[in-house]
């Protein structure tokens, strides 16, 4: 398809009452009065997102004083305290799909709702939560999600499926130029037409022909590895094409700072804050200007033993080692908060109409394990920020009285995002009932 | 998710909850093979076993990042550059081999193979004596089907390893035909084409499907051109020359005689010496000392640089060991010859022998380094970033180099070690409850009283004789075996009736992109049979599992 909509046709379209696909990108005058829907009635985009860090945290200065709106910030959550009236806390839930592996029985339960496969084998048999989301709304987008670390790491815990990670870009300056980079279009610029987005197209198919053709010979296991190869070849050309057809409009769309090529340890110590907020910022562009929906942000991995700042020892080797109330271990875990912070800060700075681009999102920040020292799943930590477009309530803290399933939570995120699902998970991790509380 | 699964966990393992000892309940601390110790003592070889023709798991590999970068070096020439971002590797059962064998191609990953495809093709194009040494031809007008057929066979076959069908190459002759007329350059054509090679499935991953084998009827075998890939990947870690590409369209490579000799042939090309180190990082994961992160406060020779040393000496070490002096595998050892650059020699405390570089070194006789268990990158790999680690150290030399079963610590259990305090000093007096309390000691007496051995080298590999004020003892013992220090340890690990079969079954696993089934192990039998009959020289192992019928044989695909 090579018809590209210009400014005025879209226009013209909603005003003649067209119904207004939400894989359009939108600007301020395409709203409805109010701001909270475009003129037209479809809702403002929602967006999906994941905050995780390794090592877990300190149960007994995490879970706040008070329930419903009326908390008061714990020790380890006063770094996020401005921005308290858009978080909710959920704590007292529990991981239910087994306890078998320190640091890794938790994150692939928590986030896939899952246990680890029979032959256990490493790795996800369901996809994780934001890769849910992302099948049923990334192909709006021109990029069906992004992965981004923090830490120097390449693989993330974001799964397709059984062996299918999505790799993360843990470079500000490669995420900048793969979003912002090659051609792309600021708003109100006039976009170049470049036959080259089409040959490369043209060569995708050749290469999908190639892989069906491959996968007619192949065994069951080896068809379901060149069948997510296919998925991805099939989701590139659907990205070239967003990318021709759809020159962001969006009103906070801008062309981010541009980031340094490296940011190199200091001393052997890793640049976390600094690597964190220019991904913080990148990230909100790439989500102002609507070139994806669903991400997820992977401050540190599973068993990491980054040296913080002023820390004595790697971060896992104080969960384990550092006695008593662990003080260097709280500290690194307010140093993770601050940059939650900054990161939802600066989500919540960009205004969508009367709303802000946090209003219209969830993000979900997890860890690998509760209490650290112990890998316990029970009281898993778990914060939403955002209402994600008033489908979640905002501010609350709700405690779990019963160690009901973290899977409840997945559920809840997952109907928020409008996916229609009666079920949740797999085994031990399997729910029929979303967590109602934190819904509207 | 590597670093916290890295070996298959024994079915009997369960979590253990709410329990605050320092350690932990396992069942299941035993070997991770079936017959590990069932090598018959050193003198006696006996008759050669006598193995059924199995064969190992089939199926397609995904190339590994080195792999990728290693073709597109053959077909376009060493000094090409290379992406640097690609979907990462991921071990299996300790070896990215295997991993390989499970790996898909994530819809990011086939973006950077997209990037890295047309940056690579960029640079054949724009470059002409690259592009003179790797095409065949250059296309002298955007209508120059003869050039663009002629790139899609010569090219393709280096880059797929087998010859193109003619679906394959009239496929890419109308992609570059397309490219050419929409860009009207008749190079254009050619990047696209590349390009397309380049992202292709038959290219990314290494399929094996395997055909009828006429001489054991009811088997399958992999076919010739298949045999060319399993060679080279496994001897090279790279892709088949055109020599052996040539061997495998002949039919060279189902033949014994055939096989043998491209094997001995490939094994004298100093491309197996890239091999080899490939195999021996993966085994001892020496890729992590990429990232080897230490607290510089406590050891001040740390610089971020020194891991990358640290593995230049290990790798070295085994290379010379199998291909220079072609030595019995259990000499690594025991050796009293290194390989050090300066920053190395003053870790160890010696004269560096070449001070621009890296230069052999023979460690002084009294001294207390030994063979591979003296290495620092062993020592510093398999230990804290601000303490050694004795468990760290003794699990490497049961799981990693004697095949013994290590299950993960359990979870929930408070796993910190006391601090020091008075009455207990060195870590061998902090770390006793794991050998006092019943539950943990069943595993951690397989580690501990091995990595105790090591303990007169701090976290990084420096000789020290105290720790804090106490005087250290370095006395351990191996399966019942003693020894007085690190030095002994070496020895007695040597001489274990499990460091062959160890040898055979990592080498296997590797070779064969699996880790093997019960089925499997009379073969592992027969190989560690070959490896004593030859004195445990590495090189004759490597043509004996070449030469097995895991490696030749195939099975169903998966």
């Amino acid at each position: 398809m090579k018809t590209r909509l210009s400014r005025r046709t879209m226009l013209r379209g909603v005003l003649a009452g067209a119904a207004v696909s939400v894989g359009l990108p939108m600007f301020e005058a395409m709203l409805n009065d109010t701001g909270t829907a475009l003129a037209g009635g479809a809702p403002l985009p929602k967006r999906f997102g994941i905050f995780f860090w390794g090592n877990g945290i300190l149960p007994d200065r995490w879970v706040p004083a008070g329930t419903g709106p009326t908390w008061d910030p714990s020790p380890q959550l006063m770094p996020l305290s401005s921005m308290k009236k858009k978080i909710s806390v959920v704590s007292g839930m529990k991981v239910y799909t087994g306890n078998t592996v320190p640091h890794g029985s938790g994150p692939v339960g928590m986030l896939s709702g899952a246990p680890f496969p029979k032959d256990d084998s490493n790795t996800f048999q369901l996809p994780s939560i934001d890769q849910v989301i992302a099948n049923e709304i990334g192909d709006a987008t021109r990029f069906r999600s992004l992965e981004l670390g923090v830490q120097r790491s390449s693989s993330s815990l974001s799964y397709n499926g059984l062996h299918s990670t999505n790799p993360q870009e843990w470079s500000p300056r490669a995420l900048f130029d793969r979003v912002f980079g090659g051609g792309f279009t600021a708003p109100g610029d006039t976009p170049k037409a470049d036959p080259r987005l089409g040959l490369r197209r043209s060569v995708l198919d050749a290469i999908s022909a190639d892989a069906k053709r491959l996968e007619g010979k192949l065994g069951a296991a080896d068809k379901a590895r060149l069948d997510q190869h296919l998925t991805g070849i099939q989701k590139l050309e659907s990205q070239l094409k967003k990318f021709e057809e759809n020159p962001p409009t969006l009103a906070a769309c801008k062309v981010p700072a541009e980031p340094a090529d490296d940011y190199p340890d200091i001393d052997g110590r890793p640049q976390l804050a600094t690597v964190s907020r220019m991904m913080s910022d990148i990230l909100a562009m790439a989500l102002a200007c609507d070139q994806t929906r669903v991400f997820s942000m992977w401050f540190s991995t599973p068993v990491n033993n980054l040296l913080y700042p002023n820390a004595k020892a790697g971060h896992h080797q104080l969960t384990h080692d550092e006695p008593a109330e662990q003080p260097q271990v709280f500290d690194i875990l307010s140093y993770v908060m601050t940059e939650l912070n900054y990161l939802l800060t600066t989500l919540d700075g960009v205004k969508e109409g009367d709303t802000t681009l946090l209003d219209n999102s969830v993000v979900l920040a997890t860890s690998d394990c509760s209490y650290g020292k112990a890998h316990s799943i029970e009281d898993y930590p778990i914060l939403l920020a955002g209402s994600c477009g008033g489908t979640l309530k905002a501010g609350v803290h709700y405690r779990s009285p019963a160690s009901e399933n973290t899977s409840k939570v997945l559920l809840s995120l997952a109907r928020a995002m409008g996916l229609s699902m009666s079920e949740y998970g797999l085994e031990g991790g399997h729910v029929t009932d979303s967590l109602s509380a934190i819904e509207v | 998710m590597t670093t916290m699964r890295s070996s298959r966990q024994s079915p009997g393992t369960r979590p253990l909850r709410g329990i605050a000892l320092a350690c932990a309940l396992l069942a299941g601390c035993g070997s991770d093979g079936g017959s590990a110790s069932s090598e018959p003592p050193k003198d006696t070889l006996g008759p050669k076993p006598d193995a059924p023709r199995v064969a190992a798991q089939t199926g397609a590999q995904r190339l590994s990042t080195l792999q990728y970068a290693a073709s597109l070096r053959f077909v376009f020439g060493d000094d090409v550059v290379v992406p640097p971002a690609l979907e990462p590797d991921a071990a299996q059962d300790g070896f990215v081999s295997v991993g390989s064998s499970y790996t898909t191609i994530s819809p990011r990953g086939v973006e950077q193979y997209e990037k890295g495809s047309y940056d690579v093709a960029t640079q054949v194009v724009t470059q002409e004596a690259r592009r003179k040494a790797s095409l065949p031809c250059t296309p002298s007008s955007i209508a120059d089907e003869t050039c663009f057929r002629s790139i899609a066979k010569v090219v393709g076959r280096r880059l797929f390893r087998r010859q193109l069908d003619e679906t394959e190459t009239s496929a890419l002759v109308q992609v570059a035909q397309k490219a050419a007329s929409a860009l009207s350059d008749p190079l254009q054509g050619v990047t696209y084409e590349l390009a397309a090679l380049m992202q292709s499935p038959s290219f990314l991953f290494r399929v094996s499907l395997g055909e009828p084998d006429p001489a054991h009827p009811g088997k399958r075998r992999y076919t010739s051109s298949e045999m060319a890939s399993r060679l080279s990947f496994f001897l090279w870690n790279g892709p088949p020359d055109d020599e052996l590409l040539d061997a495998a369209d002949l039919g060279a490579l189902t033949t014994d005689a055939g096989l043998a000799q491209q094997a001995q042939r490939m094994l004298a090309s100093p491309k197996a010496r890239a091999g080899l180190r490939n195999f021996v990082s993966e085994w001892l994961d020496l890729g992590r000392l990429d990232t080897l992160s230490k607290d510089p406060m406590i050891f001040t020779s740390y610089t971020p640089d020194i891991g990358k040393y640290m593995r230049e000496e290990t790798l070295h070490v085994f290379e010379r060991l199998v291909f220079d002096d072609e030595a019995d595998y259990r000499g690594v050892f025991l050796s009293q010859k290194t390989w050090v650059n300066p920053k190395l020699a003053a870790l160890y405390q010696i004269a560096a022998p070449n001070p621009d570089g890296f230069g052999e070194v023979t460690l002084p006789d009294d001294g207390p380094r030994r063979g591979l268990l003296g290495h620092a990158g062993i020592l510093a790999l398999y230990a804290h970033p601000v303490s050694s680690s004795a468990t760290l150290r003794g699990k490497f030399v049961r799981a990693t180099l004697l095949c013994g079963g290590i299950p993960p610590p359990p979870v929930n259990v408070n796993t910190a070690l006391p601090e020091p305090s008075a009455t207990a000093i060195t870590l061998r007096e902090r770390i006793k409850p794991h050998l006092d309390v019943a539950a943990c000691a069943a595993c951690h007496k397989r580690m501990d009283p091995i990595g105790l051995g090591l303990e007169n080298f701090d976290g990084l590999g420096r000789y020290r004789v105290k720790e804090s004020t106490a005087v250290i003892d370095p006395s351990g013992d191996l399966d019942g075996v003693p020894f007085a220090d690190g030095k002994e340890l070496g020895k007695v690990v040597s001489e274990h009736p499990d460091v062959l079969s160890c040898l055979t079954r990592k080498m296997y696993r590797y070779a064969t992109g699996f880790a093997e089934l019960p089925d499997e192990e009379a073969t592992l039998t027969e190989l560690t049979w070959e490896l004593r009959a030859a004195n445990a020289r590495v090189k004759p192992l490597m043509l004996a599992m070449v030469m097995s019928s895991g490696f030749r044989l195939s099975g169903d695909p998966r």
